[in-house]
């Protein structure tokens, strides 16, 4: 099979899983005590009324209908009307949606730009003093809440040496790009945009680094006594050469498929981060729609989730099966 | 099931092993402060003593302003003043804003935790192990039904499904009475242990999945077994097969997985409390979300003490995962969820 024949399947593939979780979130409200015209109708609505508000959201047809209506409309990039604010789901998500890729984008930089160097030292530098610390600090990373973790930085760096900002976003990295472009103060516009990331990044980064550091280590651990590096030892390649170029890549294509499997853990991580500061993203959407029941916003923030997760792990496996074309064979 | 090849690993791999000594010296220290909570702890964690708020921990001290209005030459006068508050030796942790014990409510968090990832463990072991090794034994339709399913519950974060299902079906509670206090032992304690029941039922249901994977994996490389085959071809039923021949042998990944997983529902449960879905008040993370109101005013050691016991939990745990995982089966790759 070739890769783009690989990556068709898996696509395809794909199509099907989201469909699920259409399905399931669906479903979700069908196996939810109360009906959704209680987080619209009035508490002293008449019964007229309330036949009216179920009619105007089409919850007086059958279930069929209503299903094939919403998956109908939602393939049309239609995911109705927020029943709290009036507004469009499709946009209302798509405007908090880029914060959360951005928080998490942050995270994933600096968990892998502090995790690999760490692995790898960590895994070449067996039982020395800096393995027992990356080792410790690796076990701390993934034993620590998040959102506590956040707290203790907002109690040191803003509360204590009030360095960073605490709450919200600031300016986004658009606005640092457009900095350039406008002829505005480049180096300001940065620092403000690292201001209010810099923590909530930390934050939501530290499990990953922590795990990167432990799949690196022990892959790096694995490879290294492989008889290739014998073979390249022996020929007298240098050491950095063979670490780096041979050890290290074979290393990092099963951390890349733990990584997407992961992904899942990064964006609930991002949920609660958001929570902890005040970040305006999908997490704190989907926190308010579900104490405000609002059905119509809550469905396209879990949509929106889970069918990014799928496309990132599609993504991931393709690139896996570039870089080692007998998973494409099985 | 447990062969005495498989008793001497584990002794050796304890016996060289510091960190596997720490975890299981952590996790025996929670668990007797779990089941024995009322013992322990020094003060109801219920207690509200509003004179006591806001103490410091033993060997900090805090000032604060007080503002008091006094009758200055019949006028009210308000007179702001520096408050040195020392700690209170009776509050080894300090208390809170509400003057209830620190130490107290770390002491009963860590039955809540423990209580919820052990329960919540198990109900996802048993939906996902017989899920897992039936389509795992019998291939075909039965297995592509579960890993599509298996699919589509790994596209939602088990935080983002925990908290909406908690948030629609609601924080339901059972009082478990406590039998220390039942039986007159620890009359000032709390009559009973709130169980929040939604909690255990859903990360139950949205963990389910890891231990399904495992299970399949380990039955899809047994089937093929020459003994399996022996059976079968000796007429046993397919159940009883899966039952004596392919259970036994898929133990060890389930168990070290089992332990990656009270660790991983630890910190879900505290999640869940810290942003207020779950049906106790006595809980880690709960205490965490009332301390974060007092981060900013200075009253640090409300939010960060039971971060602390969270963070010894969760490292005691997943050292004992480590120890078990290397000890039964070398195998077996690293993080436990994700494998």
């Amino acid at each position: 099979m070739s890769i783009g024949r690989f990556a068709l399947k898996r696509s395809l593939q794909g199509i099907g899983v989201v469909w699920g979780v259409v399905t399931v979130v669906f479903a979700l409200r069908f196996v939810t005590p109360g009906s959704p015209i209680n987080a619209v109708a009035p508490l002293d609505a008449s019964q007229e009324t309330r036949q009216a508000i179920a009619a105007e959201l089409g919850l007086d047809q059958p279930l069929y209908v209503q299903y094939g209506q919403y998956v109908f409309e939602l393939l049309q990039g239609d995911m109705g009307r927020s029943y709290i604010r009036g507004q469009e789901v499709t946009t209302l998500v798509f405007e908090r949606l880029p914060a959360t890729v951005e928080l998490a984008v942050a995270a994933s930089v600096v968990a892998i730009v502090l995790a690999i160097p760490l692995g790898v030292i960590s895994a070449t530098r067996r039982n020395e003093p800096v393995d027992y610390g990356a080792t410790l600090l690796s076990l701390g990373g993934i034993s620590t809440p998040n959102f506590w973790l956040g707290i203790m930085l907002i109690l040191i760096f803003a509360v204590e040496f009030n360095i960073f900002n605490t709450s919200g976003r600031g300016v986004d990295v658009g606005d640092v790009a457009l900095s350039v472009v406008n002829a505005e103060p480049f180096v300001g516009t940065l620092l403000t945009w690292l201001a209010y990331i810099t923590l909530p990044a930390i934050a939501l980064g530290t499990y990953f680094m922590a795990l990167i550091t432990r799949l690196t280590r022990s892959g790096m651990l694995d490879e290294l006594s492989k008889g290739y590096v014998q073979a390249a030892r022996a020929k007298g390649l240098p050491r950095t050469l063979i670490r780096y170029k041979h050890a290290l890549r074979n290393t990092l294509i099963p951390v890349i498929t733990v990584l997407g499997l992961q992904l899942g853990t990064l964006i609930g991580g991002a949920v609660i981060t958001e929570a902890v500061f005040s970040w305006p993203g999908l997490g704190t959407l989907v926190i308010e729609s579900i104490n405000q029941r609002d059905w119509p916003a809550l469905q396209g923030s879990l949509i929106v989730i889970g069918t990014s997760f799928v496309l990132v792990n599609i993504l991931v496996d393709v690139v896996y099966a570039y870089l080692d074309p007998e998973v494409v064979t099985d | 099931m447990v062969s005495s090849r498989v008793i001497r690993n584990l002794k050796k791999e304890f016996r060289q092993s510091g960190l596997a000594k720490l975890g299981l010296a952590l996790v025996v220290l929670i668990t007797l402060t779990a089941v024995f909570a009322p013992f322990i702890a020094p003060h109801n964690p219920t207690n509200q003593q509003l004179d006591q708020s806001e103490l410091p921990p033993i060997g900090f001290s805090e000032t604060t302003e007080r503002t008091t209005s006094q009758m200055v030459d019949g006028e009210i006068q308000t007179v702001t003043e520096e408050v040195e508050i020392t700690a209170d030796p009776d509050h080894v942790f300090g208390t809170d804003g509400l003057g209830r014990d620190m130490f107290s409510r770390v002491v009963y968090g860590a039955r809540t935790s423990l209580v919820v990832g052990v329960l919540g463990t198990l109900l996802a072991a048993s939906i996902g192990v017989p899920v897992g090794l039936l389509a795992g034994y019998h291939r075909g339709r039965v297995d592509d039904a579960l890993m599509r399913i298996a699919d589509v519950s790994l596209a939602f974060p088990s935080l983002v499904l925990a908290v909406a299902l908690i948030g629609l079906w609601g924080r339901a509670a059972v009082n478990v009475p406590d039998p220390f206090v039942a039986a007159g032992l620890a009359p000032e304690m709390p009559q009973s242990f709130v169980l929040p029941i939604t909690v255990v039922i859903v990360v139950g249901l949205v963990n389910w999945v890891w231990f399904a994977r495992v299970a399949r994996g380990e039955a899809l490389s047994l089937r093929g077994q020459e003994y399996v085959k022996a059976s079968r071809a000796l007429g046993a039923d397919d159940n009883t097969i899966i039952l004596r021949h392919v259970l036994p042998n898929a133990v060890t990944p389930i168990i070290v997985l089992g332990t990656v997983q009270v660790a991983a529902i630890i910190l879900l449960e505290s999640s869940l409390s810290f942003l207020g879905f779950s049906g106790t008040t006595l809980s880690w993370g709960f205490d965490i979300a009332q301390g974060r109101d007092y981060v900013s005013s200075g009253q640090w050691w409300i939010a960060s003490i039971p971060g602390i016991a969270i963070m010894l939990s969760v490292i005691g745990i997943n050292l004992l995962g480590d120890w078990l995982r290397d000890a039964l089966d070398p195998g077996i790759e690293g993080e436990g969820g994700a494998a």
